[in-house]
């Protein structure tokens, strides 16, 4: 009895493991069929193909919103990949520990990673680790969610950008926003967009995004700035949308103004997604996850997939994506003291 | 109201289909087996399962997740009672009595109180996620961060029902587990609070790695340091698994309560089955009327703790559900299968994809009904696990607690935090200091910090605004029975010792050793 008893123990146990083993690999299984099929197509052209298993590093944990559009992406593109694609979840130290571990791989193109923008900035700007954006090769951008200004649908006080301001204005330093955290991307927004307005606010640091939602919706906060994508199926029933963070009016937004053309911030502010190896990688292997990961952005099965997902794909090639990492970086660099107001 | 009735019943329809069926099944057991693993929270159990049912149609899908968080929040019930190491932290109170009961042989009992109770509360949420879903979720929207201010000092006065013996002891383990809890970036200004230049500890310690070592890896060292054969003789499973017609009306009230007590603290965001745990338990126990079994293996205790965590499961998926805003970590996993499906919570779900959104609940209704039979079969299975001699639990717990801590992040870092609070968790119940109260402090701790200062600056230093609402006053009404009850409880404890008969004191005299998780 005893016996059978250690047996079943050590079962449980060679179970535990196995889970802990494959909780990377489970998501992907199910589309290795297809991968099989079709090897990569452009291996000729670039000359490089990876011949094993493509370790991906998503600096979130599973379920989480990067995590969510990573294996969405990595699940169509297997099929021009011509290997599996496998979502290793190294979280925590708010993304640099992943960051840190894909700083470290061997820049061999069998180790990827997804980098979220601005969070990754803030990280080397606070030496969260000791990478800098040197130690990665931009490959693409995938994702782009632009930063929008939002009141409560039901508060008649601000039917507009402009009475929000007017506002603010007259009673200076009273108006509180919510933040997704300190010094975070929608803390960045609000701080971006009041100093451009010419007011001060109290902000009010939630530990997420749902929270400083719900920090806007119980009253506490009279505005919020977050991602379009963060309020689908809320627009207009729960949150009104007063001004959108681009250079130009967003399509599927087509009346709210820019925060430009009202004659404040000028530019585009949000968050995006990019996937990066880490430095030193070859050129070949550059070329052929960048023309690897464009063919399946452009897959119609993905663009379906995507739509359902709320996810607002944006590619862009290595050097404009790099480009962008910089570019953020300096404006990340560039948030001292003066710009936060203290 | 007819519409949402023929919704309703079209959802059982759609629910019993024999897949469905038998992802009930197959989520309740997996749940069960990762639940009572230490380690294996009911949050990674549904991560891992995940990703498989992206491909699945999303109602089948989120029963299968359903089906495994249900399943998991009861099974750590198995292993808190048995090896006094609770699967998930939402069992860490079922621990104090159930593991009382093994040792005085009622180990059946104890499971069979842990899986009825469990059932009756999984069962009971269910009914206000069909009818309550709307009007519960107006409720969150009262609580700005004065109220969870107030929320987590209520929480914290848990520490003085849980502390036992001494309250001196039980508030220096709060105080530490506060102490620990402000370690990491600064929740307002992002500044480094004591991270020694370790990113790792950003985001604070890791709550599960600290709860697996004061909980489970202190208890493999208290177990190596005792004789083996002791134990063995302790744990041998007599009884029946079963209860009797008076023992079921005695928990019904228990259940009645930790019901109301799991949905609430369920619907409330950050607040999870971890913390309704312990103030079922406390309820339990402030209300019941044999308190001189607490402490020494009551089934009241068992029942509030599970009634409680289950409770928890329908009332998160309330604000998910209607505000996408999870109620805990289990159900933010879940939201993102809910995501990944192309269905964004909020009102939609009760419009164009009512039907969905119906077969669900009615499959986490049948859920439950397969929890309480694979339960109450499978627990005499898993009941066995306890009669294994030290000398095989002990490497295997041993080996549990290091998966189980390398698993959630897959860091070695996290193997070093879990060690490290085995040691002091060794040295604490040495010290007849109180862990439970440090795991509380640790969650609490955030929770009040935030509330507090967010309060604060929304006020612009005004300490009124930690008055100005009837729900804040409700809560310090709440807290002030809270810190005053265990005073009152104590006196009476007392006098019910003296009055108890001297015979047994030779039985406490061994139970207190245990006394102090």
């Amino acid at each position: 009895m005893k016996k059978f008893f250690a047996l079943l123990l050590a079962l449980c146990m060679i179970f535990a493991l196995a889970a802990c083993g494959s909780s990377a690999p489970a998501a992907p299984a199910a589309t290795e069929a297809p991968a099989a099929e079709e090897p990569a197509e452009n291996a000729e052209s670039t000359g490089w193909a990876p011949d094993g298993p493509v370790n991906v590093i998503v600096a979130y944990k599973a379920g989480s919103g990067t995590d969510n559009t990573a294996r969405v992406l990595a699940q169509f593109a297997e099929k021009y990949v011509g290997q599996t694609l496998v979502i290793d979840n190294v979280e925590g130290g708010s993304g640099s520990i992943g960051w840190s571990k894909l700083a470290d791989a061997d820049p061999d193109g069998l180790t990827l990673g997804f980098i979220n923008l601005p969070n990754f900035s803030s990280s080397i700007v606070n030496e969260m680790g000791t990478y800098t954006t040197a130690s990665f090769a931009p490959i693409c951008n995938h994702v782009n969610e632009t930063s929008i200004v939002i009141v409560r649908a039901d508060d008649d006080r601000f039917p507009d950008i402009d009475t929000l301001v007017a506002y603010a204005k007259e009673h200076d330093g009273e108006l509180k926003a919510s933040t997704n955290g300190p010094q975070a991307s929608n803390h960045i927004g609000a701080q971006a967009f009041a100093n451009s307005a010419g007011f001060t606010y109290i902000d009010i640091p939630q530990g997420g995004t749902a929270d400083q939602l719900l920090s806007l919706q119980n009253k506490e906060a009279d505005f919020s700035v977050v991602k379009v994508a963060d309020i689908a199926g809320h627009i207009d029933v729960t949150y009104r949308i007063l001004a959108v963070f681009n250079d130009e009016r967003l399509a599927e937004l087509p009346d709210v103004p820019t925060l430009g053309e009202k004659g404040f911030y000028e530019g585009w502010l949000g968050s995006s997604r990019l996937i990066a190896a880490p430095a030193g990688v070859s050129d070949e292997v550059i070329a052929f996850y960048e023309a690897a990961f464009k063919a399946a952005m452009e897959d119609p099965d993905y663009l379906a997939a995507a739509e359902q997902a709320g996810i607002t794909t944006l590619y862009m090639d290595a050097a404009a994506t790099a480009a962008v990492v910089e570019q953020q970086q300096a404006f990340a660099e560039g948030l001292t003291d003066e710009f936060w107001g203290a | 109201m007819l519409e949402t009735l023929s919704l309703m019943g079209a959802g059982f329809l759609n629910a019993l289909t024999p897949i469905n069926l038998l992802m009930m099944a197959g989520g309740v057991a997996m749940g069960i087996v990762i639940g009572c693993m230490p380690g294996l929270s009911a949050a990674m159990g549904v991560a891992l399962m995940l990703p498989m049912t992206f491909t699945m149609k999303p109602e089948t899908g989120l029963i299968v997740l359903g089906a495994i968080y249900c399943g998991a929040i009861f099974g750590g019930s198995i292993s808190a009672i048995l090896i006094h190491t609770p699967g998930t932290p939402a069992s860490a109170a079922t621990a104090i009595e159930g593991y009382q009961m093994t040792l005085n042989g009622r180990a059946g009992k104890a499971l069979f109180t842990a899986c009825y109770s469990s059932f009756w509360g999984g069962l009971l949420s269910c009914i206000s996620l069909y009818f309550f879903a709307p009007l519960l979720a107006q409720l969150t929207l009262k609580f700005r961060s004065a109220e969870y201010f107030w929320l987590s000092i209520f929480g914290l006065t848990i520490i003085a029902g849980v502390s036992g013996k001494s309250l001196v002891k039980g508030l220096i383990s709060g105080a530490l587990g506060l102490l620990l809890s402000t370690i990491g970036l600064d929740p307002i200004t992002g500044a480094k609070r004591f991270m020694f230049g370790q990113s790792y500890f950003a985001e604070g310690i890791n709550t599960t790695c600290a709860l697996i070592g004061l909980f489970s890896m202190s208890q493999v060292f208290i177990l190596a340091e005792k004789k083996i054969v002791q134990r063995a003789k302790a744990t041998k499973v007599t009884d029946k698994m079963g209860l009797s017609r008076e023992e079921r009306k005695q928990i019904r009230p228990t259940i009645f309560r930790s019901w109301i007590i799991g949905n609430l603290i369920g619907i409330l965001p950050g607040a999870g089955a971890s913390i309704a745990c312990f103030l079922g338990y406390n309820t339990s126990r402030q209300f019941s009327k044999h308190k001189e079994m607490f402490g020494k293996g009551s089934i009241e205790g068992v029942a509030g703790s599970e009634a409680a965590n289950n409770a928890v499961t329908g009332g998160s998926l309330i604000p998910t559900l209607t505000l996408g805003i999870p109620g805990e970590s289990v159900t933010a996993v879940l939201m993102g299968g809910l995501v990944i499906q192309g269905l964004t919570p909020g009102p939609e779900l009760f419009g164009k994809y009512a039907p969905m959104t119906y077969t669900f609940f009615a499959g986490f209704v049948l859920v439950q009904f397969f929890m309480l039979g694979i339960g109450l079969l499978g627990s005499r299975g898993f009941a066995q696990i306890s009669r294994l001699s030290d000398a095989i639990l002990i490497p295997c717990v041993t080996v549990l607690c290091f998966v189980g801590s390398y698993a959630i992040h897959k860091n070695i870092m996290d193997i070093v935090v879990m060690l490290s609070f085995g040691v002091v968790g060794y040295l604490m119940r040495k010290f007849d200091l109180n862990t439970a109260a440090v795991v509380l402090a640790l969650i609490l701790g955030p929770i009040g910090e935030k509330g507090l200062r967010n309060a604060l600056r929304s006020s612009q230093g005004d300490i009124g605004i930690l008055f100005s609402s009837v729900v804040c006053w409700v809560l310090i009404a709440l807290c002030v029975v809270g810190i005053l009850s265990p005073l009152f409880m104590n006196r009476l404890e007392k006098k019910a010792e003296e009055e108890a008969v001297a015979g047994t004191d030779e039985d406490i005299e061994v139970l207190t050793q245990e006394d102090s998780v």
